[in-house]
């Protein structure tokens, strides 16, 4: 195994996960057996990866933003980095829309099918909108107050807080740029130390994904199907023009939107990116999170595309939770699937608000656990569809979820790469040298 | 702008957030203020509170294990405890006798007094609690005999005060079950690190910050040397973050005392009503609180620090106390009020770092003197006199309650329960005081961050370590 590449392990233990898992479902013996003693690795290997999240946004914000050196500097970047989120995720939305609009994957949903699933549903819908409805009371600005820690350790012991520890550590790194060298020297010496140290543990992390990718799919497909699978079949068959239309948005944006991105502002290829970037896309998919994910990106981000740590450091984390491209594009095809499969016509109008409001759920809930659906609720509501309607979506969720982290996770690593070169930060000839390494 | 002092621009910002709040209402621009500037001053908060545990536990341990000697920590830890309770007893003993000069309870109607009487003493007899402190009973007497239909029927409180007085007399009760000693075992972490990520447990990190700095000091140099580097460090980081945040504090003040205003009620005409509905017991309080800081302290101060002028202390002094003001927080206060003494004052940080964290969580001199002055006028307004035995009592009570009061926005409701409850008089009370209770808080917040800046500046000179004054 050790003479393979990363990315080609990792894709060896999803296969050997499906082909085990697809076994497993026909006995229920061994079906029992994956879920008892398989499942386990993978989510060893998830808390790995969560473990060590919120030290290295700590340790490596501190050291970068110190290293950055300049706060003018800092807060061009800062700008920049959220202009490109805002526009990407208004395209990824745009991209949905055309998908949806084009597909008609509502249209072609029979009543039956559709009266079953509201019917089966319906419970899970409902604490989703329940939620939704607390989110949407709060003030307009709660979402700047919530970047501000009460207390540090607090949010330090709560992987949902991290933008409150991105704050945190943006302070931290800029008050340490102000306070005189011999007493701030010592504490950005300790932070590097623990950077370094972290990194190191990743890479340990990183001995086992091969297997934990194998636990966690190998889990999934046995616990999607469930008790009766052909059930199951039947429903993603009921379902399949929404997941293709979806699939074919996440595809445009992988195989259009970033590549014409990052070959136009960017000084690497995107041969080059994607190959670098294959193991942490594929553990995204495989993990269906991005702050499992976070560490790896960083990795393969700085050591294999050659972005400089005080970029990454700052893009990516805050990435991981205000920009999630995907998500974002699922909430425009969702929107207007279940407008289709309700009947209603949305105009220009309604669809430009979807638009709107999808940009603002993202930044707005960023932090907020399981906040897709929610999201979706609240865009549902702002153009006046039924918010019962996401019980129609709900059974491919996990699947798209997997699909969804993925592309949200390629978004962030892209806008890295753009900022990174923007800001001459990034070597033009480091990535080809070290993307499949 | 720019060469104004700090104190004035949070002074003008205090000042701009009051008129923007009356103008805002009056223009129904209400949901505006609360919705986009209200935040602002709740992040400012939260700002401040971030950065106070942090700097408590990095400034006591860099304090402490700055001393060469650690029986020095033993006599600065009694001195302070000592003048603590000093400052406590001197402000209530001002409350006490300004209420009882002044009798605000009795610039009520008789009638309604007498009604009020009644209702306690059918409270009383409902909760099977004996005849009255003052051993009168109005209910046996004819005399009153025409009022007692109406006083039966009581004062209607609305459901969401019901609310809100329940869940606090529960907090009470749950405090009042505990033995006397439960507040040293409380002081006592279980988890440091559940401690520090807890605001409310500020004396725990007290206590771990003191034990550790006291261990370095025991700890080979050698060894203990990149520690205390890397903890001074990381204190001048914190102390550079309160810098930062200090310097858009107008603004935030602005915010804040926008925000205040503006839920405290629809219209100003409203707000004013109430503070006319119980016009002599808060003028009572503010006069009692205006004096304990502009006259108590400064008088205190002259005696030990003859060189101190009044001007010079309130310039040194503003920043805190304007911040106090508008937060009504003494731990979001702390990190201002640590920078004035040891920049304004001139008190060392082994000191300051050690008095003024312990003084946030246990010195409450404003809050002491509000619950005695408050016990007091309910007392008056429902005719019932007290002793001055039984005042006693209430001080004392109310001296040590503050004690346990944790750090936080209106614990001092909580606390006046307990006092309450203590000298036999109806809990419910309180919502007589409820509706004002947050413009005093604020006050006394002043006084409180003022009582534990004077406490440290006293100990410092007595331990002759003042290098300004």
């Amino acid at each position: 195994m050790k003479k393979l590449a990363l990315h080609t392990q990792i894709l060896i233990g999803m296969i050997l996960g499906l082909i085990v898992g697809l076994i497993s479902i026909e006995s229920s013996g061994l079906s029992g057996f994956v879920v008892d003693f398989v499942k386990p690795i993978g989510t060893i290997f998830i808390r790995g990866l969560k473990m060590i999240a919120v030290p290295l946004v700590l340790a490596s914000l501190i050291v970068g933003v110190a290293n950055i050196g300049d706060i003018s500097k800092l807060s061009r970047m800062g700008g920049k980095t959220l202009g490109i989120f805002i526009v990407t995720t208004i395209i990824s939305i745009t991209i949905g829309l055309g998908v949806v609009a084009v597909l008609q994957p509502g249209s072609k949903l029979s009543d039956d099918t559709r009266t079953s699933l509201l019917a089966e549903f319906n419970k899970n819908a409902e604490g989703k909108i329940d939620f939704a409805g607390a989110i949407r009371e709060r003030g307009p600005l709660e979402p700047l107050v919530n970047m501000v820690p009460d207390n540090i350790f607090m949010s330090a012991t709560n992987n949902s807080s991290m933008l409150q520890v991105v704050f945190f550590a943006i302070l931290v790194g800029i008050a340490l740029l102000q306070v005189p060298k011999e007493s701030g020297s010592t504490v950005l010496h300790f932070f590097n130390g623990i950077n370094d140290v972290i990194i190191k543990i990743v890479q340990y992390i990183m001995l086992i994904a091969p297997y934990g990718v194998f636990a966690l799919i190998a889990a999934l497909i046995v616990e999607i199907a469930g008790d009766n699978p052909s059930k199951v079949w039947e429903l993603l068959n009921a379902l399949l023009w929404y997941i293709i239309t979806v699939v074919a948005g996440f595809f445009a944006m992988m195989a259009i939107i970033y590549p014409l991105l990052i070959k136009y502002f960017s000084n690497i290829g995107y041969w080059d990116f994607f190959k670098g970037m294959r193991p942490a896309m594929l553990l995204g998919f495989s993990t269906s999170s991005s702050t499992a994910t976070l560490p790896v990106t960083m990795d393969r981000v700085e050591k294999h595309l050659g972005v400089s740590p005080e970029v990454s450091s700052f893009v990516l984390p805050l990435g991981a939770t205000i920009n999630m491209n995907g998500t974002s594009l699922y909430q425009g095809v969702s929107a207007v699937f279940i407008a289709q499969a309700m009947g209603l016509d949305l105009s220009l109008s309604a669809q430009i608000t979807i638009v709107l409001t999808a940009t603002l759920a993202a930044v707005g809930t960023a932090g907020v656990p399981g906040a897709g659906l929610v999201m979706l609720v609240v865009v549902l509501e702002a153009v006046g569809i039924p918010a019962g309607g996401i019980a129609l979506i709900m059974a491919p969720e996990r699947i798209l979820d997997m699909l969804r982290t993925m592309v949200n996770i390629t978004g962030d690593a892209s806008v890295s790469v753009v900022v990174a070169s923007t800001e001459n930060a990034l070597d033009k000839e480091f990535a080809k040298k070290h993307a499949s390494d | 702008m720019k060469n104004l002092p700090l104190h004035f621009k949070i002074l003008i910002g205090l000042v701009l957030g009051v008129i923007w709040a009356f103008l805002s209402s009056s223009l129904g621009w209400n949901a505006f203020t609360i919705n986009w500037i209200d935040p602002f001053g709740t992040i400012f908060i939260r700002l401040l509170k971030f950065i106070a545990v942090p700097l408590v536990l990095f400034s006591i341990i860099s304090g402490v294990s700055g001393l060469s000697d650690v029986s020095k920590l033993g006599r600065l830890g009694g001195k302070t405890l000592l003048a603590y309770m000093a400052t406590t007893v001197m402000a209530v003993t001002v409350g006490l006798t300004l209420v009882n000069v002044i009798e605000p309870g009795s610039y009520m109607e008789e009638e309604q007094r007498i009604k009020n009487r009644l209702s306690y003493e059918i409270w009383l007899q409902d909760n099977d609690m004996g005849l009255s402190q003052d051993g009168q009973s109005f209910l046996s007497d004819p005399q009153y005999e025409q009022y007692l239909s109406e006083a039966q029927q009581g004062r209607d409180l609305s459901e969401e005060e019901r609310k809100d007085l329940e869940e606090k007399m529960e907090s009470a009760q749950q405090r009042k079950e505990v033995s006397p000693l439960q507040f040293v075992v409380d002081m006592v972490p279980e988890n440091i690190v559940f401690s520090i990520s807890n605001n409310q447990l500020m004396l725990q990190v007290i206590f771990f910050a003191i034990f550790f700095g006291i261990t370095i000091v025991l700890v080979p140099k050698e060894k203990s040397q990149p520690v205390v580097d890397f903890i001074q460090g990381i204190n001048s980081i914190f102390l550079k973050m309160v810098d930062l945040v200090m310097r858009a504090a107008p603004f935030f003040v602005f915010a804040l005392l926008a925000g205040i205003v503006a839920k405290m009620a629809d219209t100003p005409g409203e707000v004013w009503e109430l503070f006319l509905g119980l016009g002599s017991y808060a003028l009572t309080l503010i006069g009692g609180l205006l004096f304990v800081v502009v006259i108590l302290y400064p008088l205190i101060l002259k005696i030990f620090v003859p060189k101190i002028t009044y001007k010079e202390l309130f310039k040194n002094l503003s920043p805190a106390q304007f911040l106090a003001f508008s937060t009504s927080s003494s731990a979001a206060t702390l990190p201002v009020t640590m920078e004035c003494v040891e920049d304004n004052m001139g008190v060392p940080k082994s000191i300051s770092s050690f008095v003024l964290p312990i003084g946030a969580t246990i010195n409450m001199d404003g809050t002491s003197l509000h619950q005695a002055v408050a016990v007091i006028f309910m007392a008056q307004l429902h005719m019932v006199d007290l002793t001055i035995g039984q005042q006693l009592i209430i001080v004392l009570t109310a001296s040590l309650a503050s004690i346990g009061a944790a750090a936080v926005p209106s614990a001092g409701l909580i606390m006046m329960i307990i006092v309450l409850q203590s000298v036999g008089l109806n809990p419910a009370w309180v919502a007589i005081i409820f509706p004002i209770d947050r413009p005093l808080d604020m006050l006394r917040t002043v006084v409180n961050v003022t009582g534990d800046a004077t406490v440290s500046t006293l100990i410092a000179k007595s331990e002759g370590e003042l290098t300004k004054y």
